[in-house]
């Protein structure tokens, strides 16, 4: 159960944050939410899907590591094989809570039943005299980024689906054992009604900053290969 | 098959720290270093118990575990220790409250020394020396270790050292030497020395193995100098004049599983010596360093009483049984004669402060295998050149110890003794004068491997309030590097462990892994 509480230096002074990876810290995901403002650096390493929640409407992009619930194929131990690791992940166990319902910005929550806290050797929030820590600091930064992302997709998803440039994506990956995995319920950039946009259809993805992450979302496609060997890689080893 | 002259049989006596040491650098450091192989003997007396109160290294010992080939994780565990940034000096200015300072392992930041005291005294003077430049002195207040458990091996995100138990240390050594590094062990008593008729040392007679002859003998028989002193009669050279000090009392301070451990080797003035207190995960090791002619050992006794009553109330000193240990200042007048090289105490010993003894046993060792003869007639030359390097060294650090208390204000008789220009070696009293238009740099510490570089100096000499020389002209980028330390303090402070929470996790990690392989 999550136990969320705004952070303050006079009741979280003495916190340390663990930022080892490991599935002991909650790492061991098949997914997670990454924003547009991040696809550039997200689709040098992960396959990036889309997810449509048929009740709301709405749409999210995720980043996968791996077919199933609970795995994660860049995590090795207490590595995680990659460059970059989506801010979503990277923040933990702070989050963004709104300071009340419906309120602009964001307040900086910690959640208090993370395996990331406790114990001597993580990172202190707060320095000594109460001022936050530049690992803090730095911290505060990337959920902003996310923060900031985040309320800013929602456009980005109005455009695609403007331009209806999702479609159900169709992948059943054989594995070397002869297994098959199958990925259901995601979607991806369509890439011929891409392709059969107009010049101003064009400018105005432009405009809005959104043509930038079409392409890096599709580019991202080519590393499903590399996760497929990484799977593979598992069977062997098993 | 031992060749004409060659130089094959390698044969140290004595096994304290400074035999074990020697022994296991030189069977793991041959290979690599020499041309031809060589055979490591150590004779180690069942009689004669080690003094084993060397309690402080350098961070040369890093590197010296690593060539031996010791885990350094197996290391902390096995020897009790502790990780050592520097030391503090508390009381040695004037002996009043707030009198103190640090003399971390890091450097200033980069630059000229000039430029670096000028921008100290133009952006940082409200902050110490040290202080505003390098991060370490706050890392060291706060308890942090210098690493992280997840760095390589003997890696440190600030320089570091280790503080640990002496005779576990010893005994490590002596089992990796024996196991992994094929150091032959005789457990057997010396009885005489026998030397050729070139003076060379031809054998040792011992009790029960017989006679064991080698090629080179390393004489680590401590302050009984068998090899070096009674047998080649090489005479000592008393530096006691220059540093008073000669004797100490001893005491280990077991301590609660959950107290801080100090990162650093504190170091308390008193009347007549100082105090040493190093903190280690299962006790603390707290001496009373004095000198005989100014204070008698009930005194040194109360001091030392005064001392752990104010730093753990109510501990019983009469159950913690003080052990005294006695000592000359002073060093051997040659360390290499004829195919005998003394290393450890049986060279020389100045007294604990800056901890030189056990780093001059690892320099000692990587200078023989720098310039290891290749034969017998390269002895003599050999010889020179070794004697030359360490009178060098001894003569330094004779001068850096006494800086210590020379530049102090004490008014207690020691004390006022220890500013007599009578006393001071000629060489520091010029390089004080030096000092007052400008800050200790490379060209008063000429070598490129000097024992202790101008960075300590500047630690010593503006921790005990010298004068900064007048400005020069501000260096451009000075005050930025300056805000960056603290910047880098700052860092360092949010993600640094407790030296507790490091050792406790550590040994966590330990039991878990012999839970699930068996062992116990």
């Amino acid at each position: 159960m999550p136990d969320h509480a705004i952070l303050t230096a006079a009741a979280h002074a003495e916190i340390r944050i663990r930022h080892e990876r490991g599935a002991a810290m909650g790492d061991a995901l098949m997914s997670c939410l990454v924003v547009p403002d991040e696809f550039r650096r997200v689709q040098n390493e992960y396959v990036i899907l889309f997810r449509r929640n048929l009740e709301d409407g709405s749409t999210v992009a995720l980043a996968l590591f791996g077919f199933e619930n609970g795995e994660n194929l860049y995590l090795h131990g207490d590595r995680w094989d990659a460059r970059y690791i989506p801010l979503a992940m990277d923040i933990q166990p702070l989050l963004i809570g709104a300071a009340h319902p419906g309120a602009e910005g964001g307040q900086v929550h910690i959640d208090m039943a993370s395996p990331r806290i406790g114990g001597g050797e993580g990172a202190r929030l707060f320095d000594a005299d109460g001022q936050p820590s530049p690992v803090l600091e730095t911290m505060i930064d990337k959920l902003g980024a996310l923060d900031i992302g985040y309320r800013e997709s929602a456009g980005f998803f109005a455009a695609l689906q403007r331009h209806d440039l999702l479609e159900p994506l169709t992948v059943e990956v054989t594995l070397d054992d002869g297994s098959t995995n199958r990925l259901v319920g995601f979607h991806v950039i369509d890439e011929d009604r891409l392709r059969d946009l107009d010049g101003s259809q064009v400018d105005d993805l432009h405009r809005d900053g959104h043509l930038m992450p079409i392409f890096m979302a599709l580019a991202s496609q080519s590393n499903l290969a590399s996760l497929i060997a990484r799977k593979n890689a598992t069977l062997r080893l098993g | 098959m031992t060749t004409q002259g060659s130089i094959d049989r390698v044969v140290v006596v004595g096994g304290g720290t400074a035999g074990w040491l020697a022994a296991c650098l030189i069977a793991a450091r041959a290979p690599e270093s020499l041309a031809a192989p060589v055979h490591v003997t150590l004779i180690e007396s069942p009689e004669v118990p080690t003094i084993g109160v060397g309690e402080g290294t350098w961070p040369t010992m890093r590197r010296t575990l690593e060539r031996i080939g010791i885990a350094e994780a197996d290391f902390l565990l096995a020897c009790d220790a502790s990780f050592k940034q520097g030391s503090r000096f508390d009381g040695w200015r004037t002996g009043t409250v707030g009198d103190s300072y640090h003399h971390p392992f890091v450097p200033p930041v980069p630059g000229e020394p000039r430029a670096i005291v000028a921008g100290w005294q133009a952006h940082a003077a409200d902050r110490s020396f040290a202080d505003a430049v390098a991060a370490q002195p706050s890392i060291c207040d706060q308890g942090l270790a210098p690493r992280q458990r997840h760095m390589p091996d003997y890696a440190g995100a600030l320089n570091y050292a280790y503080h640990l138990d002496a005779a576990k240390f010893a005994a490590l050594l002596a089992r990796h030497g024996v196991e992994r590094l094929g150091i032959r062990l005789v457990r057997d008593h010396v009885t005489d020395v026998r030397t050729s008729d070139d003076g060379d040392i031809a054998a040792v007679q011992t009790r029960e193995t017989g006679t064991i002859a080698g090629d080179l003998f390393i004489d680590c028989t401590g302050q009984a100098a068998l090899l070096i002193g009674t047998a080649l009669g090489v005479p000592f050279v008393d530096r006691s004049a220059t540093l008073p000090n000669d004797r100490a009392l001893a005491v280990q301070l077991p301590v609660a599983a959950d107290s801080p451990i100090a990162t650093q080797t504190i170091a308390t003035a008193h009347a007549a010596g100082w105090l040493w207190d190093i903190g280690l995960p299962s006790r603390r090791g707290i001496g009373c360093v004095y000198a005989s002619r100014y204070m008698d050992d009930d005194d040194a006794l109360a001091t030392l009483t005064d001392y752990l009553a104010r730093v753990a109330p109510g501990v019983d000193v009469a159950a913690l049984k003080p052990r005294r240990l006695v000592f000359r200042s002073g060093h051997r007048e040659r360390f290499w004669v004829g195919n005998c090289v003394a290393i450890g105490l049986s060279a020389g010993f100045l007294e604990p402060l800056e901890a030189s003894a056990i780093v001059l046993v690892e320099l000692s060792i990587e200078a023989l295998l720098a310039n290891f003869p290749a034969n017998r007639s390269a002895l003599p030359l050999q010889a020179r050149r070794f004697d030359t390097l360490f009178r060098y060294r001894w003569d330094r650090i004779v001068e850096f110890l006494k800086l210590h208390y020379v530049l102090s204000a004490r008014e207690e008789p020691y004390w006022r003794d220890h500013r007599d220009p009578a006393h001071m070696p000629p060489r520091l009293a010029d390089l004080l004068a030096v000092w007052r238009d400008q800050p200790p740099s490379t060209y008063d510490l000429p070598q490129a491997d000097e024992v202790f570089p101008p960075a300590s100096y500047q630690y010593v000499l503006y921790g005990m309030g010298w004068p900064a020389p007048a400005p020069a002209a501000a260096a451009p980028g000075i005050a930025d590097a300056l805000a960056q330390v603290r910047q880098r303090g700052r860092k360092l402070g949010a993600g640094l462990p407790t030296q507790r929470a490091y050792f406790d996790a550590l040994h966590r990690e330990r039991a878990s892994a012999q839970r699930s392989t068996g062992r116990d």
